[in-house]
């Protein structure tokens, strides 16, 4: 009983990143049509503009969170405008290419720049657990589960109080009817491409002090992305952030109760289930952003 | 000039031992034939159904597991080896396809990178069956038996190099008898609109399997191929690199051509080779990437359609000037 | 400031070498195979370092047979593929006579039908798999235990570390399971019970169900067999879950400095098996060796956690050139004739091969030194028992 809890717990934690990954990569596919092979670049480029604003520029830790959060929405921007924009009504695959040679290109600039050696971020949270009747957890793991929390209701509230929440679902349901309205695509995409590169580099920025850096470090939050998307069905934000915490949760127990050497087949198999039973995803009602 | 690209080469392929005196070049050529094998392989599913299977290198294992454990140890004949490494891909290709059936564009991109992703993890895991992330060494080389002359293997660089090249042609006219042939034009018709094409009677299925099942057997005779070549098999053949190589020999060469993958495969498996001989190691990555990303962005359509666009446009420029 | 010096000293090392006179023969040349990207790129460039220490020391010392020696690095890029093709290129292309490499157990695999294609041997400096001398490739020599002799090296510690049950969580790659094997038997040999034992993926970061399976489990020890930023990573988040456990890692490659400076309390009185003490160069066998090695390293700026791992590569490159200065010229089969005959003090210790796998095509196996120290009080020391010994 102890175990399950513990094991439970871990997974809501872990589930909780899990989300905050997907939620970005989601948005980006509904609203874009962009398979982003560098999400999990932007996560790295997260992990590494705390280490840098934290032990080079010296800021406080919590000041360094929103200056990663910053920088990956801009490189997210920057991204958007000098690659994607030009290759905007080319094919899927072409532009899903390009965001693969993206990946390659930055995983390798950060190896030449930060060298291979894992890096770990200093924190100012005590190491000892905290101890909770029969389970334990370190406070650094509440503050990063909390701090996903707000970030994803955050995202939501964008999403569905805003006027710019609303020009991006409108641009989500039908492009040409909102471009006919006044909301002008071209910025909305550079802002959901920012928007979904900032909140990778928020969970890169969140994790990076929990795990250690090193510059191959984006692939596994990428391919944990990717299953949180599948999950939660394409473009779902709803979805995303719900299918995160499952697949955290199973991917726990799958590890904990079947065998640790097929835990990421835990993650697979889910998806390959859901895809089966209910293509459009776990949590669809109809496809929708927000 | 576009009738005479195909003879010359052919040519230039045939006669290739000869004048590639290097055996690390014609390892390199090697491999980019064992990798033509396997565009054209992807080719067929992107290609033609418009269907991307980001899951091709499990094909390609399990035709190199195939291959590499029935000849090592059931000692079974590389060459019956090399048939299961079509076959069982094949059965593999086909309970994708019929698994996938309801499944279009980014969810078949899914199930996909999932199955290739569970079939892996068993790579790894199952100890008994796969010797798991030990591998398997030792695997024979191909030889020739004929009964009245000695064994002739196939061990000698030039030789696999013949072996490889027969793949390739081969691969190449399979895919080109499939284009043309009623299926062909059937998957066309469903990649361009699936809708219109099942008001004609196209059985939408029926097509997709079948694509899948040709892509999946000709991946795997090319994991064949790489398993008696480099004698060595490890749950590193399932990695995800090999999928994105492919599909990028795929989408820079031209997908939806047929002579695209091969220029592809060609192409950016010299590449990496010549950046390793022009860069120190630090830069041969990260130039690759930034390639192609330029590869893509000046030519959206890939290389080869890029190239025949070009040929009439220098033309008419000559004639003008 | 440090770095603008060390540009300055490059520029001047590179015009002296343009000023220099051209060496009047060319140089001996020596390829090396290491991961330098991809998921074990750190270890790689650290055995990388290694490497260029010995190729420097050899050539201020004169070299070998009146020649410079010249490293040819190539990258594997973690993938045994690249490390065949590596090694196709260094030997076919660059004709060097012989091949240190090729970090990993699979790339070393993957790469050695390639030396029994062209007659090149290789020094192996990392690798563990036992498969990679038994197979009866004679062009293979390897410096590293293989996880066998590592368990064996532990083998007479069993009764002062007081095991009487353990658990194993290990990385899934050739190196976990292998070590898994090993120590294994070790403990059964020595009346010790076996518990679970638990994989990794190798480029997994949450342990904590592994952990959590672990410690409901009743053991007294976890062996841990993985990369330093997995054991980091386990460390923590066995502090996290209040695991206590006698930790041993294994593989020599967890350099205990890191694990201090990034697990920091949940690395206390963890034991580690190594195959060099940096922080005690006075304790291996030629403690002057040890020590100017380890002075070296700081002096050219390299991070001291890398030293445990970069020995290997000035041992590969030390082993590879006494070879040909024996063999008399860079041939590559007098090379491995001259193998067999090499005696010499490495970083590590003695280096000399004993003949390993099927009579008539046996692999060269060197008899490492290997070693235990624990973490106490923050700091690195030599357990008591070790010490007496």
């Amino acid at each position: 009983m102890d175990q399950l809890l513990q094991h439970l717990l871990n997974g809501l934690l872990l589930g909780a990143t899990y989300s905050l990954l997907g939620i970005g990569l989601t948005l980006v596919f509904g609203l874009m049509n962009v398979v982003n092979f560098a999400h999990g670049e932007f996560y790295t480029l997260g992990a590494y503009a705390a280490f840098a604003t934290l032990t080079l520029a010296s800021v406080h830790f919590f000041v360094a969170i929103p200056l990663a959060i910053v920088a990956g929405a801009l490189a997210g921007a920057v991204c958007e405008r000098v690659l994607l924009r030009p290759l905007r009504g080319q094919s899927i695959d072409t532009v899903m290419l390009v965001m693969i040679g993206l990946w390659i290109a930055m995983q390798n600039a950060e190896l030449l720049g930060w060298g291979g050696v894992a890096k770990s971020v200093p924190t100012p949270f005590p190491t000892q657990p905290m101890v909770l009747g029969a389970v334990s957890v370190a406070p650094l793991r509440i503050f990063v589960f909390v701090v996903s929390g707000f970030l994803i209701l955050g995202a939501h509230l964008l999403l569905s109080r805003t006027k710019l929440g609303r020009a991006m679902r409108a641009t989500f349901q039908d492009r040409e009817t909102a471009a006919l309205m006044g909301v002008s695509i071209e910025r909305i995409h550079t802002i959901t491409f920012a928007f979904g590169a900032g909140l990778a580099a928020a969970a890169g920025a969140l994790l990076g002090p929990v795990f250690l850096l090193y510059p191959s470090m984006g692939d596994l939050a990428s391919l944990k992305a990717f299953s949180v998307v599948i999950l939660g069905g394409l473009g779902n934000f709803g979805g995303a952030a719900l299918g995160g915490l499952v697949l955290g949760i199973a991917e726990e127990l799958g590890a904990g109760y079947v065998s640790s050497g097929y835990r990421d087949a835990v993650g697979f198999l889910i998806i390959v289930a859901v895809l089966l039973l209910r293509p459009s995803g776990l949590f669809a009602r109809a496809e929708r952003v927000g | 000039m576009r009738r005479l690209a195909l003879p010359i080469g052919m040519v230039i392929a045939l006669t290739a031992p000869a004048w590639v005196w290097n055996p690390y070049h014609l390892h390199t050529l090697i491999m980019a034939g064992i990798f033509a094998v396997l565009a054209l392989s992807l080719n067929l599913l992107l290609g033609y159904t418009g269907q991307l299977s980001l899951g091709h290198a499990a094909f390609f294992g399990i035709g190199a597991y195939a291959s590499a454990l029935l000849s090592v140890k059931l000692e079974w004949s590389p060459w019956l080896g090399l048939l299961a490494a079509i076959v069982l891909p094949g059965l593999a290709g086909f309970v994708i396809g019929r698994l996938a059936l309801k499944l279009r564009g980014a969810y078949f991109v899914l199930l996909t990178i999932s199955f290739a992703g569970c079939v892996s993890l068993v790579s790894v895991n199952w100890m008994d069956l796969t010797n798991g992330p030990l591998g398997i060494p030792g695997v024979p080389p191909v030889e020739i038996a004929l009964p009245w002359l000695p064994a002739l293997s196939l061990r000698s660089k030039s030789a696999y190099y013949y072996l490889v090249l027969a793949a390739v042609v081969l691969a190449y006219l399979l895919c080109l008898a499939v284009i043309r042939s009623r299926v062909g034009r059937a998957l066309v018709a469903l990649r361009e609109n699936e809708t219109l094409a099942a008001s004609v009677g196209i059985d939408a299925t029926h097509y997709l399997v079948l694509a899948a099942v040709l892509s999946a057997a000709m991946a795997g005779f090319a994991g064949g191929l790489y398993a008696h070549y480099t004698r060595f098999v490890s749950p590193e053949v399932f990695l995800f690199t090999y999928t994105v190589t492919m599909v990028i020999m795929v989408v820079a060469g031209g997908k939806g051509t047929l002579a695209g993958p091969v220029v592809g495969a060609v192409l950016f498996t010299v590449l990496p080779e010549a950046l390793r001989e022009l860069t120190s190691y630090q830069w041969q990555m990260l130039l690759y990437g930034v390639l192609l990303v330029a590869v893509l962005f000046f030519m959206p359509e890939g290389i080869w359609p890029a190239l025949r666009a070009a040929g009439p446009a220098l033309r008419r420029r000559w004639r003008t000037s | 400031m440090k770095q603008a010096m060390r540009a300055l000293f490059v520029a001047l090392t590179a015009v002296a070498a343009l000023v220099a006179p051209a060496p009047a023969q060319e140089a001996v040349k020596v390829g090396v195979i290491q991961p330098l990207s991809g998921s074990v790129a750190a270890s790689g460039n650290y055995v990388r370092m290694g490497a260029e220490i010995g190729r420097d020391w050899i050539n201020a010392k004169g070299g070998v047979l009146g020649r410079k020696v010249e490293l040819l690095i190539e990258d594997n890029k973690s993938d045994p593929k690249e490390a065949a093709t590596a090694a196709e290129k260094l030997i076919v292309r660059d004709k060097v006579p012989v091949i240190v490499g090729a970090w990993g157990s699979s790339m070393t695999l993957a790469a050695m039908p390639k030396l029994e294609e062209y007659g090149v041997p290789m020094v192996v400096e990392t690798s563990s798999a036992a498969t990679i001398t038994k197979r009866g490739n004679p062009w293979v020599f390897r410096i590293s235990p293989p996880s066998e002799m590592e368990a064996l090296g532990l083998g007479k510690y069993m009764k002062d570390l007081g095991i009487k049950r353990a658990d194993f969580l290990a990385v899934n790659t050739d190196w976990g399971r292998g070590a898994v094997g090993a120590f294994g038997d070790l403990l059964k040999r020595s009346g010790a019970q076996v518990g679970t034992a638990e994989f990794m993926e190798q480029a997994a970061t949450d342990m904590n169900a592994q952990i959590t399976k672990v410690k409901a489990g009743g053991a007294d020890t976890l062996f841990l067999t993985t990369s330093v930023e997995q054991i980091t990573l386990v460390l923590k988040q066995a502090q996290e879950q209040r695991l206590v456990r006698k930790v041993i890692t294994t593989g020599g490659s967890s350099s205990p400095s890191q694990l201090i400076k990034q697990a920091g309390p949940a690395a206390e009185g963890t034991y580690h098996i190594l195959f060099f003490l940096p922080w005690f160069p006075e304790a291996m066998p030629d403690g002057k060796l040890a020590k100017a090695f380890v002075d070296e390293w700081a002096k050219r700026g390299h991070p001291f956690e890398g030293l445990t791992e970069g020995f290997r590569g000035h041992d590969g490159v030390l082993t590879a050139v006494e070879a040909v200065r024996i063999a008399g010229k860079p041939d590559p089969k007098a090379v491995r004739e001259a193998l067999w005959k090499v005696n010499v003090m490495g970083v590590n210790g003695p280096i000399k091969f004993e003949k390993d796998g099927p009579a008539g095509k046996e692999s060269g196996q060197s008899k490492p030194s290997i070693f235990i120290v624990q973490v106490k009080d923050g700091k690195i020391a030599l357990p008591a028992f070790a010490a007496k010994k």
